[in-house]
């Protein structure tokens, strides 16, 4: 990751004589190294004139010329401006390393690294390409401070991103702006389609997005051609693979297992492991049940997983002349899941770029991308199900008469009751898929009305996405309770028709040491969803084809529909202003529209300076400071990811409200006559940091402190007496920490060169004001002022009782009957009674501090590159575990075998194979801190290495170069918590650890050529 | 001067689209707002009465009212014996967190929300009513008003004292004592069998068959006022059910709790349940109800050797009943209620054994219904039966109850309970004869045999074995209730106080 910010000035003046009238000027651009650079751009300032270096560094340009100034320019050069002189010029162009000069895209326009007040990180498509995964997104794990990236394992899985914390109840994902289209994710691309991405962390910058920027801005540009490439450059891209699945958890083997059962309740349970050595296999002879034998011995997550394969291949053409440029590609990918049964994602990107000069005065352009993937689900109930079967049932079971199409063995068959399947069957019996296609097109008209100075562009970006999904449950019997009499198929369309139509007009000036910009724009907006299902039964089964709803059932077949459609329009406008390079500031404001809320309009302002100390006479040219700026910011955001409907008194219908008269329903209304005022979230974000580069242009530190208030947060409180909730802007939420980076470059000689960079994000997360409530609480966690919001919430164990006098002396104890090796909580408010006013929180799944390290190095054609990535102060709550209170019989994980208490002084920690049987210890009344477990971890994140060849010779023509690579990804995590993965993507889940996907280790070989 | 044309004109262009002002005003989509219901369309004047009927199936018979209901029963024992809170419950300690107890409190309440609503629609109804329309509406809500008495009922059985919600924006959530209620309760009542109209449930007219009638809200009526204890009124209103001569006892006992029995001509009141007679497709029905109650053991087997789809096993009777039942000669009533392990029931249907020697082996045979009667394609437990509320039985023996306490003679309306039941008569029935007679006929049945011994005044000595104690009569106002935005005016001491009749 390159730290994008300041100037490296280039104190280099172009002595000249002058000369009394300068027609034309020729030279050439060159490199530290003395190679020639292609295709640099060179200009003359204040006019339109200007041309490219040819392929030996050479240009020429014609015209009066007398007192102009050239500017130069190449990509990763840091750019320099010459005064126009008669003669064989040379320039020489040094290696940006820190990238200062770079244009970054920030919302409705661009800006150089250096004149930047607000803290945007920027990241090319290239550095997404180290990762092999379906998301782009993934890649982007443990490179950025303040970027907190969630991975799933399952194909096409999408990660939870989240920017600067959690700041609202509702929803924290950020906004991705894709070629001006606004999506919640960016599952359809590629990252083979990406040219960047900005980041837009602190509201200065995101302001511009009004009331979708609370949860901070991801803008993508997907890629286009550049001007100048006279050469058009042809690429091939990928990679194939495997996956694994990676600290796969542990359960009992049937022997642990009945020492567990058998250790707590002898008398109860013993009927189900002689009930399982008689149908299967093995023996109770022994009168210890410790040495009895069992034939059936299931390891259900072996059972369920496989290697599997992920490919991806990408083909890009681009090039362009001084007039037009253009890029078109084509992109495949291919992840197979983990599960043992069919789930799998694929998907086909084309892409295509065109813009021209049509005329001196306007450009013209088109992008579009067409995106095709299909999905197969995996069944993730199957997880939990595996987690709680007993290993002494067998898989497979031939005298499970009744079962059909597959012999499978059932919990039932020797009396488990209806909480337990066949995790395989459970898998295996399901067929979900997702069809999705998906258009983005953008079309521009630019109009130069001052040439270099006022500019105003029109864009229209329209999306479609089509999601077609269709979910069959086949005929099958496993046992009486593991059925589905007549199979079942679902047939779901939702569509999306979004249209964004900006208007932009800026102007841009400077004189003497003044610079200025400023910039306007309006913009409307439609987003329109539809909904469309069916459902039947009693489908013809054995091939796709069949899946009809027109096949199945008449009489039982039901359809439904739903939609929304929102619309905004804004204006909004940006004015920035630079003395002398020294003192930068930068305002905006946006005015928002929506349809959504009985408030319409929003207003959202940001204001942002930065002063640049290393050009100050004072310092500047001091040893040890290249660059030195301070920067400081203020804004305001708004949320409006926030249910709509809530504040509408509204009829509910349908047969849910009907009641019921002999053999038919009766049409009937309910009325929910609450009705509440909402208005959008906002964020007031306060920003203070700064970016210091010294020895040498080496080290480039970058830290950044931050203070997001979420105010007007929606939260949705139970109605008084009710189960039905209203929402309403109660909330308020803080987020606070410091995002730091630290990054070495240096090149020891021509061959060799490293990086080491290191970024580090703190998070305070609390809950700060309820409405004047003390705490709201929700299905998995509560919120309590005071706490971190989603906090998981109960009691807290303070250790096991180990003696008999132990329990007759803790009143506690005597109040819950409790036996040694039973969780002794803590009576917190001291009353010598165990209630509900003991409870407390127990920690939250969101992280107090992440942190990822880069490692790098070149050495001649050698390449390397390591990154790290770790996550502490986050916990998360064992659901497998937990829900143990819905069947005493379940299966236990390894480590509560290992760990139990046997005996006095054996645990202090674990409780009791039999304690685990009782609802003082496992209750969803009793949920404690021994459910509550570290999510922190640390992970070797990536490993790749490469080799490239250049200029490979074949007869006529030169190869440019070849580049091949292993990668291993994800290889080594290290955690504490019994899980698959301390990361839960869902952010549904609230940090539940129950139907999660194993996580997997990718190891890729990867070709790039260039032709 | 090409440039500028070609600039202003898409200026001008913008401006004028741009500051459309109702651009957003835009309509939710596929939401009715309620202002905006016609109500002079009398035609669907009964749409609030159905949804009435929709959300007492959806929320009073949520499954965990029905078992913390009737745990409470001295006769039943709860599945989930293991020490769990239902365990506690069944043994009279009541942990005030237990989110059972709060979920009784917020469905009944939703219920009474619900009726609030409805109501108000039928008063815009109303104002467009005349003549026999008018009559209709008062009738409708006399439905929906019983319901909401229904609800009040419900809650003074569980929790005593509570709230009486007159509007459902109301801020002063204060409690009133379990009489007020009820005595606001029995105004209700008093409208609907002023205005309902006097049929049976099943002869309903205009299609609304099954639908709550006169004689439902006077048999409810009678119930609250014996827990009253103003018998007079209870013999007065069960008199005019019985004097109606429409009602009968149904002669199958059994089949009375099966499909043969759905809305026969001993139902005053039942949770209408369909699967549309189709084998597939749309279930209406109250979700879990019935399948928490069915039995969980090894091998069972339908009737027709087909796979038997366990239920939760969560209601177990007790061998103490069933060895008091056998003594008193029982037969048609144990064979129904007793639904045994191990045993083969009068439909075919095998119950596996129950291996685990500390739980129940007697689940209740009231929410059996056999695979038999079941649509050919359904398997779960219970699918398109109906779940029984109120019955003439009840009607019946609170008759006898009211005249004996009256020092009049019972024999007659005990006795047809008695016929019925394949048990012999009994002359000059005492109290006694009709405490015994209830345990057996009401088993099981929305907890009324707790309520009897609470109301006689027996608690203390029959359930004196189990833990009883007077502050365990009532479940405790729930944690969750008392820590919310209402709490303080929830904990405040219940207000006695005669509630007038909210529109």
């Amino acid at each position: 990751m390159k730290r994008l910010t300041l100037t490296l000035i280039i104190g280099f003046a172009a002595v000249c004589s002058a000369i009394a009238q300068l027609t034309g000027v020729h030279g050439t651009v060159i490199g530290s190294d003395d190679e020639p650079i292609v295709g640099a751009s060179i200009r003359v300032r204040g006019s339109n004139l200007a041309t490219t270096t040819d392929i030996n560094g050479n240009f020429s340009l014609a015209g009066n010329l007398e007192n102009t100034i050239l500017e130069i320019s190449y990509i990763g050069m840091v750019g320099r401006e010459v005064k126009a002189e008669a003669g064989d010029m040379v320039i020489i162009l040094s290696e940006d390393k820190q990238l200062l000069d770079d244009v970054v895209v920030i919302g409705y326009g661009s800006s150089k690294a250096k004149d930047l007040t607000a803290p945007i990180q920027v990241v090319k498509g290239e550095e997404l390409l180290q990762t092999p995964s379906s998301n782009a997104l993934s890649g982007l794990q443990g490179k950025l401070a303040g970027v907190n990236v969630i991975n799933g394992g399952a194909p096409g899985a999408s990660p939870t991103v989240r920017i600067r914390g959690i700041g609202s109840f509702s929803n924290s994902s950020p906004l991705f702006v894709v070629d001006g289209m606004f999506y919640d994710n960016i599952d359809f691309l590629n990252s083979n389609d990406i040219q960047e991405m900005s980041i837009l962390k602190d509201a200065s910058a995101a302001a511009i997005y009004g009331v979708r920027a609370a949860n901070g801005v991801v803008i993508i540009t997907t890629k286009k051609g550049s001007i100048g490439q006279e050469r058009t450059r042809v690429t091939y891209n990928g990679y194939v693979g495997v996956q694994k699945a990676s600290n796969v958890l542990e359960l009992c083997n049937a022997s642990e297992y009945a020492t567990m059962m058998l250790e707590g309740n002898y008398d109860a349970y013993s009927t189900y492991f002689k009930a399982a050595i008689d149908r299967w296999g093995g023996s109770y002879a022994d009168a210890d049940f410790h040495n009895w034998k069992y034939i059936a011995d299931s390891d259900w997550y072996d059972l369920m997983l496989r290697d599997a394969v992920i490919t991806d291949h990408s083909l890009s053409i681009d090039g362009g002349s001084n007039s037009a440029i253009y890029s078109v590609g084509a992109s495949y990918t291919y992840q197979d899941g983990v599960l043992d049964t069919e789930n799998n994602f694929k998907r086909i990107n084309i892409r295509g770029s065109v813009d021209f000069d049509a005329t001196n005065w306007m450009k013209v352009g088109f992008k579009a991308i067409l995106s095709n993937s299909e999905k197969k689900n995996p069944n993730n109930a199957a997880w939990q199900k595996a987690f709680n079967c007993p290993p002494i049932i067998a898989a497979y079971d031939d005298l499970n008469e009744d079962a059909y199409p597959i012999k499978y063995g059932s919990p039932a068959s020797i009396g488990y009751g209806s909480n337990f399947s066949n995790p395989l069957a459970v898998a295996n019996y399901y067929d979900s898929k997702s069809e999705i296609y998906n258009v983005l097109a953008n079309t521009y008209a630019d109009f130069t009305i001052i040439p270099e100075k006022l500019q105003f562009k029109t864009s229209f970006a329209y999306n479609f996405l089509l999601n077609s999904s269709k979910e069959f449950i086949p005929q099958y019997l496993v046992s009486g309770t593991q059925q589905q009499t007549t199979n079942s198929l679902t047939k779901s369309e939702n569509r999306y028709n979004d249209y964004v139509w900006d208007n932009v007009i800026s102007y841009n000036d400077r004189r003497d040491v003044h610079k200025w910009g400023l910039m306007a724009g309006y913009s409307m907006r439609e987003e329109s969803y539809r909904y469309l299902w069916g459902k039947t039964s009693n489908v013809p089964e054995g091939k796709d084809e069949y899946h009809y709803i027109s096949q199945g059932d008449a009489s039982g077949a039901t359809v439904g529909d739903a939609g929304t459609t929102y619309r905004g329009q804004s204006y909004f406008a940006r004015a920035n202003y630079s003395f002398d390079n020294r003192y930068l500031i930068m305002a905006t404001f946006r005015a928002d529209g929506s349809s959504k809320y009985q408030e319409h309009w929003g207003y959202f302002p940001s204001v942002g300076a930065a002063w640049v100390l290393s050009n100050e006479s004072f310092i500047e040219g001091r040893p040890w400071v290249d660059f030195l700026k301070v920067r400081a910011s203020w804004g305001k955001l708004g949320n409006d990811k926030v249910a709509a409907s809530d504040g509408f008194a509204s009829l509910t219908s349908g047969v849910g409200a009907s009641g019921v008269a002999g053999n038919t329903t009766i049409a009937g209304v309910q009325d929910s006559s609450y009705f509440s005022y909402l208005a959008w979230e906002t964020v007031d974000e306060w920003n203070v940091g700064f970016n210091y580069i010294t020895l040498n242009n080496r080290l480039n530190i970058d830290v950044d402190w931050y203070h997001r208030m979420t105010n007007k947060a929606v939260i949705s409180p139970l109605l008084p007496f009710s189960t039905a909730t209203l929402a309403g802007n109660h909330g308020k939420i803080l987020n606070t920490g410091f995002d730091i980076s630290a990054n070495w470059t240096d090149a020891i000689s021509r061959d060799f060169s490293y990086n080491i960079g290191v970024n580090i994000t703190t998070l305070k997360n609390r809950v700060k004001d309820l409405n004047g409530q003390t705490m709201i609480r929700g299905g998995k966690t509560v919120n309590w002022v005071g706490h971190e919001m989603n906090s998981f919430y109960g009691f807290k164990c303070i250790g096991i009782y180990q003696t008999e006098a132990e329990c007759a002396a803790d009143p506690l104890a005597v109040q819950e009957d409790c036996v040694p090796g039973d969780l002794k909580f803590a009576d917190l408010n001291g009353d010598g009674k165990l209630d509900a006013n003991d409870r407390t929180t127990l920690g939250s799944y969101i992280p107090n501090l992440i942190y990822g390290i880069n490692l790098g190095a070149r050495y001649k054609n050698i390449d390397l590159s390591v990154t790290m990535y770790g996550q502490a102060g986050a916990q998360m709550f064992n659901r497998k575990r937990a829900l143990r209170y819905s069947s005493w019989d379940y299966n236990f994980d390894k480590a509560q075998y290992d760990n139990r208490w046997t005996g006095p002084g054996t645990s202090n920690t674990d409780p009791s194979a039999s304690a685990l049987m009782r609802p003082h210890n496992v209750s969803d009344q009793r949920y404690s801190s021994y459910f509550v477990e570290s999510a922190d971890f640390f992970r070797i994140q990536n490993i790749t290495l490469g080799y490239s060849f250049r200029n490979i010779k074949m007869g006529n023509y030169t190869l440019p170069g070849i580049r091949l690579s292993v990668t291993a990804d994800r290889p080594f995590t290290t955690f504490k918590a019994n899980s698959f993965s301390p990361e839960i993507a869902d952010a549904a889940a609230q940090g539940w650890d129950t139907e999660v996907y194993p996580m997997t280790s990718t190891y890729t070989f990867g070709v790039k050529i260039d032709f | 001067m090409k440039t500028k044309f070609f600039l202003y004109t898409l200026i001008g262009l913008l401006g004028a689209l741009a500051p459309s002002c109702d651009y957003l005003d835009k309509m939710p989509e596929n939401s009715v707002p309620t202002q905006e219901v016609d109500y002079t369309n009398l035609t669907n004047m009964y749409q609030p009465v159905s949804g009435m009927y929709a959300k007492l199936r959806t929320s009073g018979m949520h499954w965990v009212i029905i078992e913390l209901t009737l745990i409470r029963e001295q006769d039943v024992m709860s599945g989930q014996y293991n020490g769990s809170l239902y365990d506690k419950t069944d043994k009279y300690t009541y942990d005030d967190s237990f989110w059972g107890y709060n979920e009784i409190w917020m469905q009944y309440y939703n219920m009474i929300k619900c009726a609030n609503s409805a109501i108000k629609a039928l008063h815009l109804y109303e104002e467009n009513c005349t003549g026999e329309d008018l009559a209709r509406n008062h009738a409708y809500q006399g439905e929906v008003r019983l319901l909401r008495a229904y609800a009040y009922w419900r809650l003074v059985e569980a929790f005593g004292d509570c709230t009486v919600l007159l509007d459902n924006n109301q801020t002063d959530m204060h409690r009133s004592t379990k009489e007020s209620v009820l005595r606001y309760a029995l105004k209700d009542l008093q409208y609907g069998i002023d205005n309902m109209r006097k049929v049976r449930p099943n002869e309903a007219p205009d299609g609304h068959l099954g639908s709550a009638t006169a004689y439902t809200a006077m048999l409810l009526a009678a119930k609250i006022n014996c827990f009253l204890g103003d018998f007079a009124k209870v013999e007065t209103l069960t008199d005019e059910i019985i004097n109606s001569k429409k009602f009968e006892l149904f002669a199958d006992y059994y089949n009375m709790w099966k499909i043969p029995g759905k809305l026969c001509n001993e139902s005053l009141l039942e949770c209408q349940c369909t699967d549309y007679g189709n084998g597939s497709g749309d279930l209406v029905d109250a979700d879990q109800w019935f399948n928490c109650m069915g039995p969980n053991t090894v091998g069972s087997k339908r009737a027709d050797g087909g796979a038997w789809a366990n239920g939760w096993g969560d209601i177990g009777i007790i061998k103490d009943l069933r060895d008091w039942a056998a003594a008193r000669g029982e037969t048609v009533r144990a064979t129904t209620s007793f639904l045994m392990a191990d045993a083969v029931t009068p439909d075919g249907d095998y119950i596996g054994p129950q291996t685990n020697p500390v739980n129940t082996d007697c689940w209740n045979g009231k929410a059996y219904t056999p695979t038999n009667q079941l649509t050919p394609g359904r398997t779960k437990y219970g699918t398109n039966n109906n779940i029984r509320i109120f019955r003439y039985a009840d009607a019946l023996l609170m008759n006898a109850e009211a005249k004996v306490m009256l020092g009049k003679n019972g024999d007659e309306p005990f006795n047809q309970v008695r016929r019925r039941a394949q048990m012999p008569e009994i002359t000059n029935v005492t109290l006694r004869d009709i405490k015994d007679e209830r345990r057996m006929e009401f088993v099981c049945e929305w907890g009324d045999n707790y309520t009897d011994l609470r109301r006689w005044g027996d608690c203390a000595t029959v359930l004196a074995d189990l833990n009883w104690t007077p502050e365990a009569e009532y479940f405790p106002l729930p944690f969750s209730q008392y820590t919310s935005a209402q709490g303080e005016d929830l904990i405040k001491t219940p207000v006695e106080e005669e509630i007038d009749l909210a529109d």
